[in-house]
This record gives structure tokens, sequence and C-alpha cells, in this order.
């Protein structure tokens, strides 16, 4: 059993309550042990309060950080936001004394203090590092046979690639390498690494938004045979389960036959043997008829 | 290897930026930008990121707030320029002048006054109690550390 500080962020608690509900459950059955931390703040995003005040935004992440640190104890995240700004935050503190001095300057004023001693994790980068794929294909209770999945790592997950180590952001595998593992068909598709669009989302473009998320799902639609989406970021989430109804609003192409999305920890338990009620389906804003799910 | 330079004239906050000397606007850094991509007044040839770093300063720091910060730029510059990392400085500039999307001040706040991102209202809580997990609340001694973080970096929610 591996043990993690459950850094829960703000969105998937807010957003997403039966994602983090499901994780709890059902991560200790792949030996992913999760210990809760009410001391956490937001981690803060790394696309607007990043942009905001980049002091504030390190000071804070670094707070976060501290609490693991006197917890001894190692995070790990479900969002890809979370994972950039702490793990970003990680690297430019252990890497620049100066930096780390003028953070632990302001930390100090609220008795903390910032080390450099543990490491930040994605779920996805806690399975293929500690669990292993071929460790979790043999825990897998009622593997995907026939579902097949486009998956979309997200950006912060990939990117900056020489903090995060996890794959290739030109060409990335290792999420297939997880859908194969659940005993699903991983499709490739040309839109994969596109971006999810989310700020175009927050500064209210719709005719772009739009445009974003219908470029991926319409790619995948039309050229893969994909059955659901599959992401483990609750930005890209909600942009491809809400957005897709927006979207469908300029592009009628994607009313004909919706595509679900299916978060990454859905997707696990599911393999591990829920039900779709059991993982929160009911909960998602595109919920077709469940014909694709005929084929498990 | 040599970096060649272009000159950017109207403004004065880019034509500072060592960063944004290096880009000769091959537009390699726009293929997979969402907002080249997705944004109709942006193409290719007249992309996102050229287009800011050339434009009036104001049309900058109100534009900028698009970038996603994803990164696909700074992965296809040839150039090893970092756009999204100067875009990340131009935000901080837009925010002090008063010219981020309001979102973001609210968010700001948000976050100040509660620890956490959004607003706990009771539809979230009462789903969250169905699914028997804890309440969200805001957290007094979380959002205090953060407002002492915010002082002593100077961080404000609202433009004096």
């Amino acid at each position: 059993m591996t043990k993690y500080l459950f850094f829960k962020g703000c969105t998937i608690p807010a957003k997403l309550p039966n994602v983090e509900k499901l994780a709890l459950d059902i991560l200790p059955e792949i030996g992913i042990e999760l210990q809760e931390e009410e001391q956490f703040s937001c981690c803060p995003d790394p696309v607007q309060l990043e942009g905001a005040n980049h002091y504030f935004w390190l000071a804070v992440a670094a707070r976060n950080l501290a609490i693991a640190e006197e917890k001894g104890m190692d995070i790990m995240t479900l969002c890809n936001g979370c994972l950039n700004t702490l793990a970003v935050t990680n690297a430019k503190l252990q890497k620049s004394a100066e930096l780390k001095a003028a953070v632990n300057n302001v930390l100090k004023e609220i008795g903390k203090e910032y080390k450099g001693t543990v490491k930040v994790k994605h779920l996805m980068q806690v399975i293929k590092e500690d669990i292993g794929y071929e460790n979790l294909k043999s825990k897998v209770k009622k593997p995907l046979h026939g579902l097949k999945v486009a998956s979309h790592p997200g950006c912060h997950l990939l990117m900056p690639d020489e903090v995060l180590k996890y794959d290739d952001p030109t060409d990335p595998q290792e999420y297939d390498k997880f859908v194969s593992a659940l005993g699903a068909t991983a499709v490739d598709y040309i839109t994969k690494v596109d971006c999810c669009g989310v700020a175009l989302n927050l500064v209210g473009d719709k005719e772009a938004n739009n445009k974003c998320i219908a470029n991926k799902l319409l790619d995948i639609k039309n050229h893969t045979g994909a059955h659901i989406l599959s992401t483990g970021c609750p930005f890209c989430f909600t942009q491809f389960d809400m957005g897709q109804i927006m979207a469908s609003r300029d592009y009628p192409e994607l009313k004909d036959s919706k595509i679900p999305v299916i978060y990454a920890v859905e997707l696990l338990g599911l393999a591990m043997g829920k039900s779709l009620d059991e993982i929160g389906y009911k909960t998602h804003r595109i919920k077709p008829e469940i014909k694709v799910w005929e084929v498990m | 290897m040599e970096i060649i330079k272009i000159k950017y004239s109207k403004d004065n906050i880019i034509k500072q930026s060592e960063e944004v000397q290096r880009c000769f606007k091959c537009s390699a850094c726009s293929i997979f930008c969402p907002v080249t991509l997705n944004v109709s007044r942006y193409t290719l040839e007249d992309a996102f990121i050229s287009q800011l770093y050339g434009a009036e300063e104001s049309k900058t720091l109100k534009d900028v707030w698009m970038c996603c910060n994803c990164e696909k730029c700074i992965m296809s510059c040839p150039q090893d320029g970092e756009p999204a990392e100067v875009f990340t400085n131009l935000k901080q500039l837009s925010y002090q002048r008063g010219l981020a999307p309001d979102s973001v001040y609210a968010l700001a706040k948000q976050v100040l006054n509660t620890g956490i991102a959004y607003e706990t209202g009771a539809k979230v809580n009462a789903d969250r109690k169905k699914m028997g997990l804890k309440e969200l609340s805001a957290n007094e001694n979380v959002s205090k550390e953060l407002r002492i973080i915010a002082e002593r970096t100077a961080f404000k929610t609202e433009v004096a």
C-alpha cells in the first residue's frame, strides 16, 4: 500500500464530489491509501491566479507544500491544475535558493517553512510510477472489454515535461496504457494534445470556446469510433461535458451522437465493478442512452 | 546558437522583454495554440502570440487572459522563447491596472475570504451530504493565513 496526503483542490469537491467520493472508496483497492487534510487551501490555479500575482501564487502553493512536509507525506491530487501549481512551485523553489528564501520570508509570518522535501503527483503518475500498469491490470474486477476510449490527458499533466516527467507532450501514450490496463481499447486521434481551451470560457468568448470544444469532439466522433472521451482534469472534464451542450448549439452535428466524458477515477471505478450509478454518471451533463456500455 | 531578434516597437512593456525579442514570427508556437486556432480574428499568418507582441499596450493587457497557459508555445518555439511565461508576467501587470476580467478579481476575493475558489452553497453541500462527504465550508484559519500572505506579497483584490 502506497500512502499519500490527498490534495483535493477546489473544483473536485465543489463541482465533481462524486469523483472525490469514488477516489476515497476505490483507490485503496488498487493499493493507494489517502489521508485527508483540512488545512490545505486552493492550490492556487495556474491560469488566473498565477497571472494575478506570481509571488502570492508561489507563497500559497509553498504553504500547501509546507503542510505536507510537516506531516512527512507526499501529495497526490486528482486535478491537473493543482498538480501543475504544486509541482512547478516545488521545482522553482528547489532550483532557486533566492526564491526559496523570499517565499520563506513570507511563510514565517504564518509560522511555516518550505523545505523542499515532498513530492507531488497526479493520480495518473502514481498509477504509472508506484502501482504499475501490469499490477493495475491484475486488480481489475470487470475489464472494460470492447469499450473504445479517446484519452485527453490535458496540457497541465504534460507540460512542463522537464518538471512533471509524466509523458511525451507531443505524443502522449501513458494515459492510453492506463486505459488498456483496465481492459478498454485506447484510440489514437490527431487532436489528442489539443488544449481544452478553458481560458476561452473564462474570458467569455463563447464562439471560440464552442469551436475549440467541437474541434476535438468532432475529430473523435468522425475518425475514431470511440465510445467515450476520458480525462483526469476537472477543467477539461467540464469543458467537454457541460461545454458539449453549449458547443452543440453552434455545431448541430454534435447533437446526433453525444460523446460521454468519463473521469479517470470513474473509468477505474467501472473497471473495479462499480455501476454507472455508483460512479455518479447521473451527475454528468452528457449522459446519452447507454448503448455504448452494452459493448462491455 | 545565435538568436535572431526583431524589434516590436509599439508596446513598451513588450519591448523590454528579452524573450519577446527572440520572436521572428514563424508561427510555430501557434500551430497548437488554442487561441489562434479558435478565435476568429487570429490566423496562423497573424497569430495570437505575435499580434499581442506587436499590439498597443491596452489591447495586449486585455487579451492576454485568453492564454490558457497550456505551454504548447513553449513546446514548439524554435528560438527557445517562452511566450506562456511572458504572458504570465503580462497578466500580472494587467491585473494591477484593473484590466483583468471581473471574474479574476472575484476569484481572488473568494480565495482570500474562504481559502477555496468556489462558493460553498447549500446545493453543493446537500450533494456532498448525500454521498457521505464532509461539508465544504470556509476555513477561517486557512483564509486568515492567506490574507497574511496576500499582505506580504502586495496582492490586492481590488484596484485602487
